[in-house]
């Protein structure tokens, strides 16, 4: 067997028979794959990898635009606005000037960034991310991000909460007055940015930390939250908001906000020592100064 | 009017149109066929007997293209054994990829920036660009086979003895070109796969003691892979290659032809090589025998590779390649897969004990600065080329009769048993019998990769879309999500996965702990996309509680499901 195998000549029958079948496959091959180019598999293939690269670009939103545009694009209040919002895909271009299409104004102020703090309601600039202008990303990845973003227009997001950017007429009006700080106070703030509040907390005007709850309406907060379910099921003991700002600071476990600029607050992320490290005058000033955000004017 | 043209009329005035024109065609393609008229070449493709005088030797030393054959073939190299018709089809490949290859440099820019770009509009813009594209890398692939048989059965025949060391020495000079033709290729997509298979290739050229350095330098222009390596291996696979490939080739097929294709081993007196004495009545002629011969094998080679493209093969192409994240199981070309078994090897004696050749390890690396995977990688490594080269050197045995060389085959099966342990040894999962080269990570992140690599497709990344129902699934293996069966098959093959590692300990000795328990969740991120993320909870080595968590993204388009 193997030795006929071996030794096998063809007829010259068979190599003319099977040199013209080769051939007459190899034609068939290429129009096959000619006619399907032609008529479906390329459009069947830029479908494929056009929706991979929407899945890169989510990766990558998640891991460098989601902190400050959210999880779903609604915006996290003192850190970036919607970027999913109807209003979002309608108008924005029209609102910044831009003379272009959407996908690359969001292309633009990715890459390059804003540079000037032209927006004093937000009080962010907009970092750039392109690695030439000395950010984390290559271009193809904010491409990709670009195609990511673009994918929320087939279905905008317009819940209540969404975080919208100022019109440009507002955009200049004046930041709302604060209520004057008194002495104390003012070393309340200070004592907080000395502490290293600010590297996770955002206070309009202050601070930008995007890992804990925002600070802006801390006050409002601490009343909703006191009077909550999930509080009362939690070790909270709180009952007024000055007592619930001691707590957070000194007893940062006993309840954990649900709400986090990346979603749920983690537990065991806020040190637990803070009741140890400042002095309990200090502490006072402090939670004197927090206890003024988002209280309403007396 | 010119000359020609009163020639012309004055025939058509004394033989007719007909006549003339024919003939005039015909005068036209004996020119062309270097001394074959129509009725000739037609004799030729019916298998006529040759005519007396035969003109069918005319081209041989008239054309170009024929000059190069030789007029015909001992009968006994004519049937599949002895050569197996390796080297003609090498050469049938190598002829796939120059066309193929330059069909896809056209669109192709050897840029970071672009380079990635223009594979996906290869692939889905261009007309037959992900046919070529595939004809291009099978194509590779099975020519690293081939040439690779070609020198096995060029071993084995005992081809390489007196006359044809240097032929041999050709030879193995056109299997590096072959391999480095192939692995230069392997960078031009960009894509992760490449990028990182070429970081682990040129890291090996980087750990060479003295001037290991400067030619990784050379062969990247950067101490990292960038815009200058790229455009470097481009220019190596489109120049530099490809023109030692065909001026190798020529020398060595003109050794070929100069010394004869050897007869098979029992045919020949010890010692003496006969093949270009070849009696008249054993003589093949190349037209029409060999010719169609060969047109037969090269179709059929042909026709295999792009069947195979239009049908199974779809050459791969991961993500875009991201120099600040490493895939898990990252591997060389396989064809390397060897070299990476040799650097695993955990010490420069390894048969010895543990503890002594730890010891003389340190010994080496104190006084000649060697460690094991300088030592391995870098020059036991290159030394398997050395010894290819060295073989019909280092041979004395004259005869090429089978049973005359018991040790040479002997030690060429040892040699090639070698290279097959170590390639087994030099992907992820190791040697499956004594565990060498073993290199996962911890049970979860294994058990994360199975079904959710860092690139491919893992069983989880396969789930019709529909199916991937939003909310936490709890691995177990009688899930019984509703309308999901694929998600519950595959909830289910999570849940045998995790058994097995808490029932068997991998070769690094680590398991899963009997209480771990694991889920699936899946979140909808917009209406065509859904994120899937396999966590698990698992005790460490530590006794801690730990969550391990893994996620992807999938769009409905992605064209993974089946």
């Amino acid at each position: 067997m193997i030795k006929k195998l071996v030794t096998y000549r063809p007829s010259f029958t068979v190599r003319i028979l099977a040199g013209l079948i080769s051939f007459i496959a190899i034609i068939a091959a290429c129009m096959v794959a000619g006619v399907a180019d032609l008529t479906q598999a390329l459009s069947t293939r830029d479908a494929i990898y056009r929706s991979r690269l929407i899945e890169e670009g989510a990766r990558v939103y998640m891991d460098q635009c989601s902190r400050c545009h959210g999880v779903e694009g609604k915006g996290i209040e003192g850190q970036g606005p919607s970027l999913s919002s109807s209003n979002f895909f309608n108008n924005r271009v029209k609102e910044v000037g831009w003379n272009s299409t959407l996908e690359t104004y969001i292309a633009a102020v990715t890459k390059s960034g804003i540079p000037l703090k032209s927006s004093p309601v937000w009080e962010v600039t907009h970092p750039p991310f392109l690695d030439r202008f000395g950010g984390p990303l290559r271009e193809d990845q904010i491409d990709n991000v670009v195609r990511f973003i673009m994918n929320w227009k087939q279905a905008p997001i317009d819940s209540a909460d969404v975080i919208e950017a100022p019109k440009p007429g507002e955009a200049f009006a004046p930041m709302p007055t604060p209520v004057p700080l008194t002495a104390a106070q003012e070393e309340g703030k200070n004592l907080f940015l000395s502490n290293g509040c600010n590297a996770c907390h955002a206070i309009r005007g202050v601070a930008n930390g995007a890992i804990g709850p925002s600070l802006n309406k801390l006050y409002e907060d601490a009343l909703k939250w006191i009077a909550s379910e999930e509080y009362k099921a939690s070790q909270g003991k709180a009952t007024t908001p000055e007592e619930y700002i001691r707590e957070s600071i000194v007893n940062p476990q006993a309840f954990i906000v649900p709400e986090c600029p990346q979603g749920a607050c983690p537990a065991g992320v806020m040190p637990p020592n803070y009741g140890d490290t400042i002095p309990a005058a200090d502490l006072d000033k402090l939670i004197d100064y927090l206890s003024t955000l988002g209280r309403p004017a007396e | 009017m010119s000359v020609i043209g009163k020639r012309f009329v004055d025939q058509v005035k004394s033989t007719g149109w007909k006549s003339t024109i024919a003939q005039r065609l015909d005068d036209g393609f004996t020119r062309f066929t270097a001394g074959l008229s129509w009725n000739d070449v037609r004799g030729v493709l019916r298998g006529d007997p040759a005519p007396k005088p035969n003109p069918r030797v005319k081209p041989h030393t008239e054309a170009f293209w024929f000059h190069i054959r030789p007029t015909f073939y001992h009968e006994a190299v004519t049937t599949l054994y002895p050569t197996f018709r390796l080297g003609l089809l090498s050469a049938v490949f190598f002829t796939i990829e120059i066309i193929t290859g330059i069909f896809l440099m056209i669109f192709y820019t050897p840029a970071p920036e672009r380079a990635y770009t223009n594979m996906l509009d290869i692939l889905t813009n261009v007309p037959f660009g992900s046919f070529m594209r595939d004809m291009h890398r099978l194509g590779a692939e099975a020519m690293v086979i081939v040439v690779t048989l070609h020198m096995v059965r060029t071993f084995t025949t005992g081809s390489y003895k007196k006359p044809r060391q240097f032929t041999w020495f050709t030879g193995v000079v056109l299997l590096v070109v072959t391999l480095f033709l192939s692995f230069s290729g392997y960078l031009l997509p960009w894509d992760q796969l490449s990028f990182w298979a070429v970081t682990i290739g040129t890291s090996m050229a980087d750990a060479a003691p003295v001037f290991g350095p400067t030619v990784n330098l050379l062969l990247r222009g950067a101490p990292d892979i960038g815009a200058g390596g790229l455009l470097r291996f481009y220019l190596m696979h489109v120049v530099l290659f490809p023109l030692i490939g065909i001026i190798f080739v020529a020398v060595h097929y003109y050794k070929v032809v100069r010394w004869g294709i050897s007869l098979p081993p029992e045919m020949e007196p010890i010692g003496e090589d006969n093949a270009r004495k070849v009696p008249p009545d054993k003589r093949v002629n190349f037209l029409p025998d060999i010719a169609t011969n060969e047109i037969m094998y090269a179709g059929i080679a042909f026709a295999v590779l792009a069947i195979s493209c239009i049908t199974w093969y779809n050459a791969p192409l991961e993500t875009h390649a991201n120099p600040l994240a490493t895939p898990n199981h990252t591997v060389a070309p396989w064809y390397f897969y060897w070299l990476q078994g040799l650097l695993k090897i955990p010490h420069i004696i390894p048969i010895l004990p543990g503890p002594i050749a730890g010891a003389l390890d340190q010994f080496f690396a104190n006084v000649l600065g060697l460690t094991p995977k300088v030592f391995w990688g870098v020059l036991v490594g290159p030394l398997v080329f050395v010894l290819l080269f060295a073989v019909p050197y280092i041979d004395p045995n004259p005869s090429r009769r089978y049973g005359d060389r018991k040790i040479m085959l002997t030690f060429g099966g040892v040699f090639a048993a070698l290279i097959l342990y170590l390639s087994l040894a030099g992907i992820p999962t190791g040697v499956p019998v004594t565990g060498f080269g073993y290199v996962g990570g911890t049970p979860p992140s294994e058990i994360a990769q199975e079904f959710m690599p860092d690139e491919g497709e893992g069983e989880l990344m396969t789930i019709p879309f529909e199916q991937m129902i939003v909310g936490e699934h709890a691995v177990k293996p009688d899930a019984n999500v509703p309308d999901a069966p694929k998600l519950n098959q595959v909830l289910a093959e999570v849940y045998h996965s995790m058994e097995r590692r808490k029932a068997t300990a991998d070769p690094l000795g680590q398991m899963l702990n009997p209480e771990a328990t694991a889920s699936v969740k899946i979140t909808q991120i917009q209406p065509d996309l859904k994120q899937i993320a396999i966590i698990i909870n698992y005790l460490d080595t530590n006794g801690v509680t730990q969550q391990f968590t893994k996620y992807k993204f999938i769009h409905k388009e992605s064209g993974r499901a089946h």
